[in-house]
């Protein structure tokens, strides 16, 4: 079980009964708390598994130290602190197939934080995008 | 002849902007988005209090080839699991007798939220003036009519494949007698649909789908796998695969009205009788639904709602938005509260009224009883020992003539339905953040279990005039009620919900409710 403060299991999660009541019910607790972290919920399919075990916890492990990834039965949850990048032009040579980041879409499942398609990459981030941050378009060719 | 003004603009566009050969789908986005449509002065059915900008995203840059494409996909994948595997492996018989149950609930009512949300998603392309909004909000109507679609194939897939269907395939005929289905049109009917348009986005897609779709869709799939489910996580977590791009649209709602000045008057109002609205019904009922509704537990559903709803929808979506002026919901100190406790408070109230639902329940067992004491320590005093009592008058056999409602009347705990948020409760025995409050207008009396109803409730009274069942039946014999109400199974006798799973144990009929004589009487005449 990782011990990041981004596991699944992390904080007052790894508390119980009383203990996790007081900590619950603490005065300073019964308050939103920004967070810069993002969630990520993959569905498992052929295609999702590879991302996550092959790129994301695999090649790119590197880039993200603050990357958690949890097998949770029938879908894969994953929590950062930033930012989640897939990049689908790599997913496709790794498949040895056409893979769009509309392919990808198929298998997201749920998303905390703002999540947008650019070219072929999905990202999501803890950035405000149209607030702080423009969305970008596309550029012309 | 003369072309028309729109073909016209339509050719000279083209002209200036020729299609492009090799067709990405991001480059056709690009392509349409040199079009500059302009719906400034759109005029809308569906007024909003707030100004929507005209220059808000599509985040996901969906055009409808892709679109189209991408739920064929996800349908292909879904019904080939269900059709070709799962029933190869017989999975729905599999699945453990009590999560058969908490399915009949969850995908029943998740499927008339989906119903409701394909009219809340219109209204909200019909009020946005941005193409990129109205075209996140369009796909968003067709994404509740695959959901829609896909929560009766989850039942009707039950019924047909599984056990006891009952309840799986007829559910919605019960209606009028469940206790927890005006609850539930409250939050995902009205709640999505009535009053001003924005509200009804921060309802449906700012807390709805991006708060508790999470625990209700993605988490609950934990819970199925858990007790032996494998179809509702290939159908909840394909539905989930759409709601990303609503809690997006949601999203850019808020940035849409960010810079209007009536953000800053009614946002945070807004977001707080949204929140409450939501956490109000989803907390107690999904927790009842996974805790005990199920055999094996996943984990305490507080800690499910702390992660999902506090620390993750709290700090990510509300607590980013602070700087501009969002602020924490005042109600969320309540919320936290029922998220320990309201649970246990709904299903002993459910279980008392179990002859008027639509599925089946059982008592916690021993070992059940000391996980609960374990996670929630008080449980044993407040609940565990009532079921004590209960199981030793016999409430499961239905020579017994025992019925658990009796217990509250016996003991002078009158159960009451909040006016605003539906749901039962019981003032003088809970341990949630409920509390006797009545009300008068035009002659009539209100119940309300909490401040942050009774609010809303006082802003536009007329807009909560729901008769609840002890006003609907009050006078009125107990199986006739259920008779009338289509509580029965097909032999016309027996119950269709029974207050225990063992598929061994005697089922109640009519006969059985109708010797105890229980009289449906309204606990507001009596103040």
């Amino acid at each position: 079980m990782s011990k990041s403060s981004n596991a699944y299991n992390a904080g007052i999660m790894q508390k119980t009964g009383k203990a996790f009541a007081d900590e619950y019910f603490a005065e300073d607790n019964q308050v939103v708390h920004e967070s810069h972290e993002v969630v990520l919920v993959l569905k498992k399919s052929d295609e999702l598994n590879t991302v996550v075990e092959e790129i994301l916890q695999g090649s790119h492990k590197a880039d993200n130290p603050t990357l958690v990834v949890e097998d949770r039965a029938g879908f894969w949850w994953l929590k950062a602190t930033g930012k989640i990048e897939i990049d689908c032009v790599e997913v496709s040579e790794l498949l040895g197939k056409h893979y769009s980041v509309y392919d990808l879409l198929v298998d997201v499942s749920s998303t905390i934080g703002r999540a947008y398609t650019l070219g072929e990459t999905f990202t999501i981030t803890s950035e405000l995008m149209g607030l702080d941050v423009k969305l970008k378009d596309l550029a012309a060719a | 002849m003369a072309i028309s003004t729109a073909t016209k603009a339509a050719t000279d566009a083209l002209a200036a902007n020729p299609a492009p050969v090799s067709v990405g789908a991001q480059e056709v986005h690009r392509w349409m988005q040199s079009f500059t449509w302009d719906f400034d002065k759109n005029r809308t059915k569906y007024s909003t209090k707030y100004k929507m900008a005209n220059d808000t995203k599509e985040q996901f840059k969906l055009i409808a080839k892709e679109y189209a494409r991408m739920e064929s996909v996800k349908d292909e994948r879904q019904f080939g699991s269900l059709q070709d595997v799962l029933t190869r492996v017989d999975a729905a018989n599999r699945v453990h007798p009590k999560w058969n149950e908490s399915m009949k609930v969850i995908s029943n009512f998740l499927e008339v939220g989906e119903y409701n949300a394909i009219a809340a998603t219109g209204m909200l392309w019909d009020s946005a003036t941005a193409p990129e909004q109205k075209n996140g909000y369009l796909g968003q109507v067709l994404d509740e009519i695959r959901h829609t679609n896909q929560c009766a194939y989850i039942n009707y897939y039950f019924a047909k494949q599984g056990q006891d269907a009952a309840g799986h395939n007829d559910a919605r005929r019960t209606r009028a007698i469940g206790p927890l289905w005006k609850g539930m049109k409250r939050v995902f009917s009205d709640g999505f649909i009535s009053g001003d348009a924005v509200e009804c986005s921060i309802n449906l897609q700012l807390v709805g789908e991006a708060c508790f779709t999470n625990p209700l869709i993605v988490a609950v799939t934990e819970w199925a796998s858990a007790n032996g489910d494998e179809m509702t996580p290939t159908v909840f977590l394909s539905i989930e695969t759409d709601e990303l791009r609503h809690m997006a649209n949601g999203y850019q709602t808020v940035v849409s009205i960010a810079n209007d000045e009536a953000a800053s008057k009614y946002l945070n109002t807004d977001l707080n009788n949204a929140f409450w609205t939501q956490q109000k019904y989803f907390t107690p009922v999904l927790g009842m639904m996974f805790e005990y509704g199920s055999h094996f537990k996943v984990e305490p559903w507080v800690k499910t709602w702390n992660r999902w709803v506090y620390e993750d929808w709290g700090g990510i979506w509300i607590g980013r938005l602070g700087k501009y002026g969002v602020e924490s919901p005042r109600s969320l100190r309540d919320a936290k509260k029922d998220a320990y406790w309201a649970h246990h408070d709904l299903f002993l109230i459910a279980y008392a009224l179990w002859p008027t639902g639509f599925f089946r329940l059982s008592l916690p067992t021993q070992e059940e009883a000391e996980w609960y004491e374990a996670n929630y320590p008080g449980w044993y005093d407040m609940y565990g020992k009532v079921y004590d009592e209960w199981r030793a008058r016999g409430c499961e056999d239905p020579s017994s003539g025992f019925l658990p409602i009796q217990w509250f009347i016996e003991n002078n705990h009158p159960i009451y339905i909040d006016r605003v948020s539906q749901v039962p409760f019981c003032p003088s025995y809970c341990k949630g953040e409920s509390t006797l409050r009545v009300l008068e207008f035009n002659g009539k009396k209100h119940s309300f279990s909490d401040q942050w109803g009774e609010r809303m409730w006082l802003s536009e009274p007329e807009r909560y005039e729901c008769q609840n069942i002890f006003e609907q039946y009050e006078g009125r014999e107990l199986s006739d009620v259920i008779a009338e109400g289509f509580g029965v199974r097909s032999d016309g006798k027996t119950l269709i919900s029974q207050p225990h799973t063992n598929k061994d144990g005697k089922l109640w009929t009519l006969d059985d409710i109708k010797r105890i004589n229980c009289v449906f009487s309204d606990p507001l005449k009596a103040l």
